[in-house]
């Protein structure tokens, strides 16, 4: 990493060593401090947690120049390996010409995201960051309607690590090579190729695994119409060892397309998944595969990301090496006063398996089909469906309701054993009631009932139901009192509880600084964001978090 | 981690001390027509309120929904309402779909790789900064409340004011 700051430095000097240097600086500074005291639940047991986390994220930018850095105390971390210094720093140029270059820390998305898709979600403790260095080269030619140009090259280290088992560290070496050609501004074409080395600890032997991930998007963006298409294919080799003493290969792909069409008060968009990027059998399914789609991939989920604290607690875990699927979403707007959203999607594996082995042993044999390019509502594909219908009115500037309801159905098939298959339904009726007693005062109501059906649990439980009501006084612009309470009837609740109570107080000091304090209980469950999901425990206790920017 | 409870008091206690003194990064991003879009020549015509927003992020909708009329109140006198929109992979396809069915009128450029909200040492949305024509953020909104859109209004109106005082003068 040293030599290429060395490197950018020289060029830099290089570049301001004639004619005179007339500086301009400007510099910023946010920090984040999150401060949490209570207990955290695995099932019934009750054990102490406490977190402190400070993030300091500075950035100076001289003459063109930015130097950034994130200051870290996270000791003890929310989620992972306690850590205090400089996590990420990094310098970048940018030049007029439309060259940039940055050595250190960053993320970094090419078109949708199929060939290469780094991010950070500090909540769900993941961070997919690449440490190294990316060049930017941008262009355009013409005025009227221009041709533009871009090229970008990466190279760099990716180190992967889940938060439940933090210690196992996947480290990638990652090389980059993408571009991109608008020939008129309606049209983008897009070509991109990503090799990377990757060494994965298993066992307490490395399986180093060579991958080739070329990648073709495709954009065209009409007035009322919108389409996109993107293929890519991963090839994978993963060099001989105990493990895997013969040399094994694996062959995938992905291809994602979105059709969007916009006229007068309605908008509709079509999203089809058909992702491959590993389809085995299903004994060799396994998050740590060295054949599997790779971390710092994430294509699209194709599927609604939803804000209802009940739905979002069963997602839909999208599995990336085999499933296809899609959905559609409709937005009809008839005044500016009231919006309908329709929201339907589906999604399944590509293939059923049969077991062949007549003895006790099991040996699975795929069930091949011409139509799998589309996803079936048969239970051993594991399915899901769900559909959502929302309307919002503005009824006036005092009023404001929200009404919606959703459906969803998932299906986890046992292999083993079919009748032990897991079927969630889950029918939801989220609400939402604002009223504004003044310019500055107002009384927000949320309520969401939820009804649940799953068919492994014994007769009486198979049904239950939630409820989540929020009552939330604000004060415009820098006062929010929210009550928050949650039930249900559910006898098996990992916790036993039946009931969860959280009182919470956000105030901003000004402009650039506020902060967050709640107390009570947080029921947990799984969390998703990009189709990445996490187990996040049950916790009763304090939380605290102070936002500042300098 | 002896010293975290100093730590924090020392911390909340600089908190109010903390001044407001971010600086102005000029940006040049492409619409939903694929046309580029450039902050300063914006700011040649009057003051820019530069929001970020996403899809799925329910109070930037409902800041949308009400600062609309504000934009076409004062976009006569050179005020613009820039959403610079956040979406990721998974939800971006959907974002001209909305924006047209829901009849917006201001421009919405993309962020792809959120280097302008970066830029801005952005945390979280809604996040609005105004920026006068002389290339100051005049003030700095993280959050939305029903209610912010009269301080907002109120904002636009002291700043297309002083404008005019200065083009008097």
């Amino acid at each position: 990493m040293k030599k290429y700051i060395l490197l950018i430095v020289i060029f830099l000097s290089c570049s301001v060593s004639y004619g005179q240097i007339n500086l301009n600086v400007d510099a910023g500074v946010s920090n984040t401090l999150r401060y949490g005291n209570g207990y955290e639940y695995t099932g019934r047991l009750r054990s102490p947690k406490e977190y402190f986390e400070n993030l300091t994220d500075a950035r100076l930018n001289v003459n063109g120049v930015t130097f950034g850095l994130r200051y870290e105390v996270s000791d003890p971390i929310e989620y992972g390996l306690n850590f205090v210094g400089i996590r990420k720093r990094y310098i970048e140029y940018e030049h007029e010409i439309g060259i940039s270059a940055r050595a250190g820390d960053y993320w970094e998305i090419i078109s949708r995201g199929l060939s290469l898709n780094v991010f950070e979600d500090r909540a769900l403790g993941y961070d997919t960051g690449i440490d190294g260095i990316r060049i930017n080269y941008e262009k355009s030619f013409g005025k009227k309607n221009p041709m533009k140009v871009k090229g970008q090259i990466i190279g760099g280290d990716i180190n992967y690590s889940d938060y439940l088992t933090p210690e196992r560290i996947e480290k990638y070496k990652i090389r980059v090579v993408n571009g991109q050609f608008s020939p008129v501004k309606q049209i983008v074409l897009g070509l991109d190729y990503v090799y990377s080395i990757g060494d994965l600890p298993e066992e307490s032997v490395n399986t180093v695994v060579h991958t080739d991930l070329p990648e073709a998007n495709f954009l065209l963006n009409l007035p009322e119409v919108q389409f996109y298409a993107a293929y890519s294919h991963k090839s994978s080799r993963v060099s001989p060892n105990t493990i895997y003493p013969a040399p094994l290969t694996g062959k995938g792909d992905g291809f994602y397309s979105s059709l969007a069409y916009s006229k007068g008060k309605i908008g509709v968009t079509l999203d089809y998944k058909n992702y491959r990027y590993d389809i085995t059998l299903p004994d060799n399914r396994s998050n740590t595969r060295p054949t599997r789609m790779l971390p710092y991939q994430n294509p699209p989920t194709a599927q609604k990301e939803h804000t209802s604290t009940l739905i979002t607690r069963n997602p839909h875990v999208v599995d990336f090496n085999d499933e296809v699927g899609g959905q559609l979403d409709i937005v009809y707007a008839p005044t500016d006063k009231l919006t309908f959203n329709l929201n339907g999607s589906i999604a399944s594996r590509h293939y059923q398996y049969q077991d062949t082995d007549t003895t006790l042993l099991v040996s699975y044999k795929r069930v091949d089909r011409s139509d799998s390019y589309i996803p079936s509502l048969d239970d051993p594909f594991s399915p899901f469906w769900e559909y959502y219908l929302e309307g919002e009115w503005y009824a006036s500037e005092k009023v404001y309701a929200k009404v919606a309801y959703a459906r969803q159905s998932n299906t986890t098939y046992n292999q083993l054993n079919p009748l032990s298959s897991e079927k969630l339904f889950t029918s939801t009726i989220p609400t939402e009631f604002k009223y504004s007693f003044t310019k500055e005062y107002t009384l927000t109501l949320i309520s969401e009932m939820q009804w649940v059906h799953n068919s492994l649990r014994i007769s009486e439980d198979k049904d239950f139901s939630n409820q989540f009501f929020s009552l939330t006084l604000s004060r415009s612009p820098n006062l929010n009192l929210t009550f928050n309470s949650e039930f249900t009837n559910d006898d098996e609740e990992p916790t036993g509880k039946k009931s969860w109570f959280l009182g919470e107080v956000s105030y901003k000091l000004n402009q650039s600084n506020s902060i967050l304090v709640s107390y009570g209980s947080e029921r947990g469950g799984l969390r998703c964001a990009n189709g990445i999901c996490r187990f996040v425990k049950p916790f009763q206790g304090f939380r605290m978090a102070v936002q500042t920017q300098f | 981690m002896k010293y975290r409870n100093l730590y924090i008091a020392v911390f909340l206690f600089l908190l109010p001390l903390a001044s407001f003194s971010q600086t102005y990064n000029d940006f040049t991003l492409t619409d939903l027509e694929g046309n580029d879009v450039t902050l300063n020549d914006l700011l040649k015509k009057g003051p820019v309120l530069v929001s970020f927003w996403a899809t799925w992020c329910t109070p930037c909708k409902e800041e949308m929904k009400k600062l609309q009329p504000i934009y076409e109140k004062y976009k006569a006198d050179g005020f613009t309402y820039l959403a610079v929109n956040q979406d990721n992979q998974k939800s971006v396809s959907k974002v001209k779909s909305y924006i047209n069915a829901s009849g917006y009128s201001f421009p919405v450029v993309f962020d792809p790789d959120k280097k302008v909200f970066e830029a801005y040492l952005g945390v979280g949305m809604p996040y609005s900064l105004l920026i006068s024509p002389q290339k100051k953020i005049v003030a700095k909104h993280l959050g939305y409340v029903t209610g912010d859109e009269y301080k907002i209004e109120e904002e636009i109106k002291d700043l297309l004011k002083s404008g005019s005082d200065e083009n008097q003068k």
